[in-house]
């Protein structure tokens, strides 16, 4: 470096004169401020830059609302959503009965039934009674719910015709009933004159959300009917007469996390060299199963398909029983039956990467095994010769109508309507099972068995609103654990790329979450359960946003690896000029000072 | 037979009692499986063999291609170098092809990547990938992962160009977790220094064996004259002798001991995040397909009444019609009355076309009526030209 300041020449010193300063401790002018300056004015410069470096290469990250998602996985936790249903019980023909005691009886009943946890989807119960006596004057508990017109069901004339009849009549007096908040079950007593039908109870489960009880000398036996009539409100009503632990099975509720499902039948047909069959689909398709999927739209988005397979053998083993004149197959060979090297099932073109496929399988034996039965372990040949696998799908297998070859040539055959339509009940009845309901329509517990009207569209009301309650919870559940694991995971990589898109999903889906538990509370089951669907849905695209790699994110290493050669060579020389000349502007300060002070003294 | 079938029944009562008892809920459903080669180059036709082979294990005894994910980096079948072209073999006997006729590639050559591999696992794919490709498993699927190739502490190596830590695989297997994509997780890694690439793994339900322990190589096991190379890894090897002898009905335990002479090497099982005692656990749990079964019991009389329903309707009198089907017949009545509302105000032209088209229709012979009309139209032509 030059030295540019004027420094004195170095002289001798005289003696008698004052001593010439001295160049290495002393200055006689003051330094100059220049080069200081211009290299702090330049170490300056970078330091203001750095802030906007810092903004350029700053990772974009969508602000996701952590506070919100976790106040919803708390609430869903801590609260277990509940609904509210209103139950009315109408005892007809009940002479000395007092409504508000019947109430509070039928309240301790389900209470007893209910226990005391309150699981998620149970019903906040509110019960009302009325009373008709025989003279057909009703009393009814305060507040009335329902605006029940005394004296429309008549005592004797009651439970004549048919079931479905009986439960239309129902629906018509209990049409104007808007039953508050929450829908509302009705259980109707009918208490028969004497010697009408022997001691005998009859309890109908009907297609809407109505039971009845018929029977008669049903006074005396006051308790029996209570519990009875608590049952049908707990066991059936509330829980869809399914038995079901705390938990909300998973296996059971085959909807994909997209809200879609995918119904895959095909038909097969193991040995085309045998007998081909075929099917109009077209017909099933449009009458039979139409009113299902339309009956389950709040809560799965389902789509239906069908192929015919050829070639398709079972690789179970049967065997020849003499006695049944048929081949037999037992229940311990069920999981190995599906053979799934040779039965290409899995052929969705529809169904997107995180939708459901249940497979529904029509299995047409071969000539050598043909007829085909499956026989249980108590010796019964089964009434369906089907079998059912959770989440994966069901199996049936059916025998064609006689089992000789006729010739050479496969005889190519259509399924009658009458077999299809046989079929498609036991596909109903496989389908209620996949849903965790139970396939026969009949629930019996230890005070009687209940007779369960079947609906067209595959489930009754009432069990579509079970399954719209257990769905819910569900949906709710999975979008809190899932909105809570993507919080998590962006919060401990803190230089991941959060899109637009991922902060959009998780506002949406928390707003369609508060919109499912403010529907439940208002009783809309159908309504909530969409929402949570599509609550769930929002949550695991976000979740699932091919976007958050972890492998793909900026550590502060790499950042600083990228940017250090670019400006660490030439920031180390900005500060060491600045440095030394501050040193060196102290220096000569200094000795500028020296100087100063030696002047004064002398 | 029936003694096997029996067994197995026990066996999978076993199985689901301990699955019940370990405190988790959730049934086995299914059963997937990941097979991951990860090496390319000619000279690593081991590895390709390796996880081929294990690929025609986990087939015969019962996983079908749907739900198996078999990634393989390069082709060894179709190579030029390859002496017999489309097949590949495990053993210089040459006894059993692997490349036969039913192999299903879901992920190859350059498409085995560091990051498809945790998109598997994570199931973060783009729209667009299909469902063959992605790994659909559900909360009680138990997941086989095996990989093979070169490996060190603590990594493994994918395609010669970049590698998998450890960290990221136990970062994948937690995500996983979290997202209950599995029940239970058995994770083999023949690879030099395997055991090291678990180090990180903290997710409960995993198991994981691997063929060496840090430090330590593992080892082809004899090469093959006739191909020039390796054919397969003495830990494949001794696995695959275990599952010759099995068919899909056997309930053999997994605790299976690797000779360290044998090997070469020191087999490793982290068992610390496995519930289940080793030799409880049934070969079947990952190795084959169980499916979960219900009878079903009766069928959903929907229909049977509908049609009992409309007979008797049919039947009763009028007087005893209930209000619904009177309703129901103001209504159809009001129905008719609409549509012949709406035809009145139809369009008298587009009613005139509708009646050509209904006679036209009702013609048989529409070709001889096309021709009589094309012969009068030339006439008119003809007539109309000669009157110009």
């Amino acid at each position: 470096m030059e030295e540019t300041s004027d420094h004195p020449n170095p002289t001798t010193s005289t003696p008698g004169t004052t001593p010439e300063p001295d160049p290495k401790t002393m200055r006689s002018s003051k330094p100059g401020l220049k080069r200081l300056l211009i290299t702090t004015t330049v170490l300056f410069s970078f330091l203001s830059g750095l802030p906007f470096l810092w903004k350029s290469v700053e990772i974009y990250r969508s602000q996701l609302p952590f506070h919100d998602i976790d106040s919803l996985s708390d609430q869903i936790k801590s609260t277990p959503l509940r609904f509210p249903c209103t139950f009315h019980a109408l005892f007809i023909g009940f002479r000395s009965n007092d409504p508000d005691q019947l109430r509070s009886e039928i309240q301790d009943g389900v209470n007893q039934l209910t226990g005391e946890s309150s699981q998620c989807g149970s019903c906040n119960v509110s019960i009302s009674v009325t009373v008709q006596s025989p003279d057909e004057l009703c009393s009814e508990t305060f507040p009335s719910t329902c605006s029940y017109r005394c004296g429309v069901i008549k005592r004797d004339a009651f439970g004549g015709g048919l079931d479905d009849e009986v439960d239309e009549s129902l629906d018509d007096v209990f049409g104007g009933c808007s039953g508050g908040i929450g829908k509302m079950y009705s259980v109707v007593v009918v208490n028969k004159e004497e010697g009408d039908g022997g001691d005998e109870v009859k309890a109908v489960v009907g297609k809407r959300r109505h039971a009845w009880i018929v029977g008669s000398g049903l006074e005396e036996r006051y308790g029996e009917v209570v519990g009875r009539v608590s049952e049908v409100f707990v066991k059936v009503f509330m829980n869809g007469g399914r038995e079901e632990g705390d938990s909300i099975r998973g296996e059971f509720m085959p909807v994909g996390s997209d809200g879609r499902l995918v119904l895959s039948f095909s038909l097969l047909n193991s040995n085309p060299r045998d007998w081909i069959y075929d099917w109009d689909f077209q017909r099933i398709d449009e009458g039979l199963l139409a009113p299902v999927t339309k009956a389950l739209a709040p809560i799965a988005d389902i789509s239906v398909e069908s192929q015919v397979l050829y070639h398709t053998p079972k690789s179970s083993f049967s065997s020849w029983d003499e006695k049944l004149q048929s081949y037999i197959f037992r229940t311990s060979d069920l999981p190995f039956f599906v053979n799934s090297n040779e039965w290409h099932l899995d052929t969705s073109a529809g169904a997107s990467g995180r939708s459901k496929i249940l497979q529904f399988v029509v299995y047409i034996p071969s000539g050598k095994e043909c007829p085909l039965h499956l026989q249980l372990p108590n010796g019964e040949i089964s009434k369906t010769n089907g079998f059912i696998s959770p989440m994966w799908g069901s199996v049936i297998v059916w025998n064609p109508r006689n089992c000789d070859k006729d010739s050479e040539s496969p005889s190519r055959n259509m399924i009658s309507p009458q077999d299809l339509e046989q079929i498609v009940e036991v596909f109903l009845g496989q389908f209620r099972q996949l849903f965790g309901f139970k396939s026969e329509a009949i629930y019996t517990s230890e005070l009687g068995s209940y007779k369960i009207l079947p609906s067209e569209r595959g489930f009754t009301e009432w069990e579509l609103d079970v399954l719209s309650r257990k769905h819910t919870c569900f949906n709710l559940h999975s979008c809190a654990t899932t909105l809570g694991s993507l919080s998590r995971l962006v919060q401990s990589l803190p230089r991941m790329i959060i899109k637009d898109e991922i902060g959009e999903q998780v506002k949406y889906s928390l707003k369609a979450a508060k919109l499912a538990q403010s529907n439940a509370s208002l009783g809309g089951y159908s309504s909530s359960a969409s929402s949570s669907r599509e609550a769930r849905s929002l949550a695991e695209n976000a979740f699932f946003h091919p976007s958050i790699m972890s492998v793909s994110y900026f550590s502060y290493e790499h950042c600083f690896a990228v940017y250090s050669p670019f400006f660490l060579p030439v920031a180390g020389h900005v500060v060491l000029a600045a440095l030394r000349e501050w040193k060196r502007y102290k220096q000569e300060k200094a000795k500028y000072l020296t100087w100063l002070t030696r002047k004064k003294t002398a | 037979k029936k003694k096997m079938k029996n067994l197995t029944l026990v066996v999978m009562l076993l199985c689901y009692s301990f699955a019940s008892s370990s405190g988790d809920t959730t049934i086995h459903t299914n059963n997937w499986a990941v097979l991951v080669c990860t090496s390319r180059f000619w000279f690593n036709y081991r590895h390709m063999a390796n996880t081929l082979s294990l690929y025609r294990t986990v087939k015969r005894l019962g996983i079908p291609d749907e739900r198996i994910i078999l990634m393989l980096a390069d082709d060894m079948a179709c190579n030029s170098r390859n002496q017999y072209p489309a097949q590949v073999f495990n053993n210089e006997n040459h006894q059993i092809n692997l490349y036969g006729d039913n192999v299903e590639v879901d992920y190859r050559g350059y498409e085995v990547t560091v990051e498809n591999f945790l998109r598997v696992l994570t199931g973060r794919h783009e729209n667009a990938v299909p469902r063959s490709k992605r790994l659909l498993s559900d909360e009680g699927s138990h997941i086989l992962l095996y990989m093979t190739g070169h490996g060190g502490d603590e990594f493994l190596k994918f395609q010669d160009a970049e590698e998998l830590q450890s960290h990221d695989l136990a970062d994948a297997v937690k995500q996983m977790k979290e997202k209950r994509r599995f029940k239970e997780l058995l994770i083999m890694v023949d690879t030099c220094q395997a055991a090291t690439l678990f180090n990180q793994l903290q997710s409960p339900g995993v198991l994981a064996i691997g063929s060496s322990l840090k430090g330590e190589n593992s080892y082809s096991h004899h090469l093959d004259s006739d191909i020039g190379v390796s054919v397969v890894d003495r830990f494949t090897y001794y696995t695959l002798a275990f599952f010759e002898r099995l068919n899909i009905y056997d309930n053999a335990s997994l605790n299976r001991s690797y000779d360290p002479r044998q090997l070469m090497s020191t087999a490793y099982y982290r068992t610390d995040l496995y519930q289940p005692h080793l030799s409880e656990v049934p070969v079947t749990n990952f190795f084959g397909s169980v499916m979960e079964t219900v009878h079903t019991d009766s069928a959903y009389h929907a229909f049977s009444n509908r049609i009992s329903n409309s007979k008797i309707k049919s039947d009763t009198p009028f007087n005893q019609l209930s209000e619904q089907d009177v309703k129901e017949d103001l209504r159809n009545t009001h129905n008719q009355n609409d549509e012949l509302k709406t035809e009145k105000q139809k369009c008298p032209y587009s009613e005139m076309r509708a009646d050509l088209h209904e006679k036209l229709k009702k013609i048989e012979n529409v070709d001889t009526m096309v021709n009589l009309s094309i012969a009068v139209m030339i006439l008119v032509v003809m007539v109309s030209s000669s009157l110009l």
